[in-house]
């Protein structure tokens, strides 16, 4: 199989969390990545204000995001007709990995959930699952977003999705919500026969 | 209802900037991007651990002042997240562990539940041991009475404090990470 690459460079990408240690540790992996233009902003106020001046390529959005919320945000950013970030990729941090945020976040025009804590392997095969495939967007009176009837058959570069974790010793995620593989099949309504 | 069900459904294809730009040639290849990325992580690491003991002297003092106040218990909150969801990427899983139970008993206690300080001392002390040499790099299957222990006391805060383990961690073969 094809080994691909991401390039990242010169993309605008907007880290949306409340907390600036986590929004370093995002920052770190971002530059590792090779992106080179990363913003950052604490509150859905700033994100605003920042669609409001820029057109932005991706939005890593905390689901807590004060003071409305990364979903609602979410939500907002695809509903408004008029603005040119309408169809930005929006990936959505969580530590709630519970079934119902995460299709919540799905419903409000979501393209990936990513599960804090995360580790540079999972937020790379996030990246590269929205950069490799393509998904058409739906406009309904009640949703605007990605297509949700979408399977995911296996992250696009040629390895175990996984197989890089160990591998830069990073921890294993703990606490009772879904695991990642679980938050990602709620993703795929499975579009099957 | 799904968008093929719906007859009011528009369907169409946006590539995105992000897709093309990611996609153009002279990017990085996963497991160097991985590489490069844990890289830059290392070199935080240092300034984390000022950190880590800056914010939990600063969660210990907020947490402390209980008064089950919606803004308490939303400071305290913020704070236990912020070290739960970056311990484990920086290697402190036993704090982030207990920093993820200090946020479900939070989260009890905003939905109602009893501001119970013994439950609440329980879990600060735990994390003030997790960062002691010993325990700093553990897993919480490795200290299996503590992590049992503080879920019984988030599940139900009115009961008994867990004890803290008065000797060593018990000697496993794995290490972190492995």
């Amino acid at each position: 199989m094809a080994r691909f690459t991401m390039n990242l460079r010169d993309l605008v990408i907007l880290i949306a969390d409340p907390s600036s240690y986590m929004s370093l540790l995002i920052h770190g992996m971002l530059r590792g990545f090779g992106a080179n233009k990363i913003l950052e902003v604490r509150s859905s106020n700033g994100v605003l204000r920042i669609l409001t001046n820029q057109k932005i390529d991706l939005l890593i959005c905390d689901a807590r995001l004060p003071p409305h919320g990364g979903l609602r945000l979410t939500r907002a950013i695809r509903r408004k007709e008029d603005n040119e970030n309408r169809t930005v990729p929006i990936l959505i941090m969580t530590s709630d990995g519970r079934e119902g945020t995460v299709k919540l976040a799905r419903d409000t025009g979501a393209n990936m959930v990513i599960s804090k804590p995360m580790s540079p392997a999972s937020l790379y095969d996030r990246l590269a699952w929205t950069a490799f495939h393509s998904r058409p967007f739906v406009d309904t009176p009640n949703y605007f977003g990605p297509d949700r009837r979408f399977k995911i058959e296996g992250y696009p570069l040629g390895v175990g999705r996984r197989k890089g974790d160990k591998a830069v010793e990073v921890g294993k995620e703990v606490g009772p919500a879904l695991a990642q593989d679980d938050i990602d099949s709620l993703f795929s309504a499975a579009r099957t026969g | 209802m799904t968008e093929s069900a719906n007859p009011e459904a528009r369907i169409f294809v946006v590539e995105t900037q992000f897709q093309k730009m990611a996609r153009r040639a002279g990017g990085i290849a996963r497991e160097q991007a991985i590489e490069k990325a844990q890289a830059e992580i290392d070199q935080i690491k240092p300034e984390f651990d000022d950190w880590l003991d800056r914010e939990l002297r600063d969660l210990i003092a907020n947490a402390r002042t209980g008064d089950g106040t919606a803004d308490w218990i939303a400071t305290t909150n913020f704070r236990s997240r912020q070290l739960r969801d970056t311990g484990t990427t920086m290697g402190y899983e036993l704090l982030s562990f207990i920093a993820d139970s200090f946020c479900d008993l939070l989260d009890s206690i905003a939905d109602g539940g009893e501001c119970n300080m013994d439950a609440i001392v329980c879990h600060t002390d735990a994390m003030m041991l997790s960062l002691q040499d010993a325990y700093r790099h553990l897993r919480p299957d490795q200290v299996p009475e503590l992590t049992k222990g503080l879920q019984r006391v988030a599940k139900r805060p009115g009961t008994q404090s867990p004890p803290l383990p008065a000797g060593p961690p018990q000697e496993t073969s794995r290490r972190n990470g492995d």
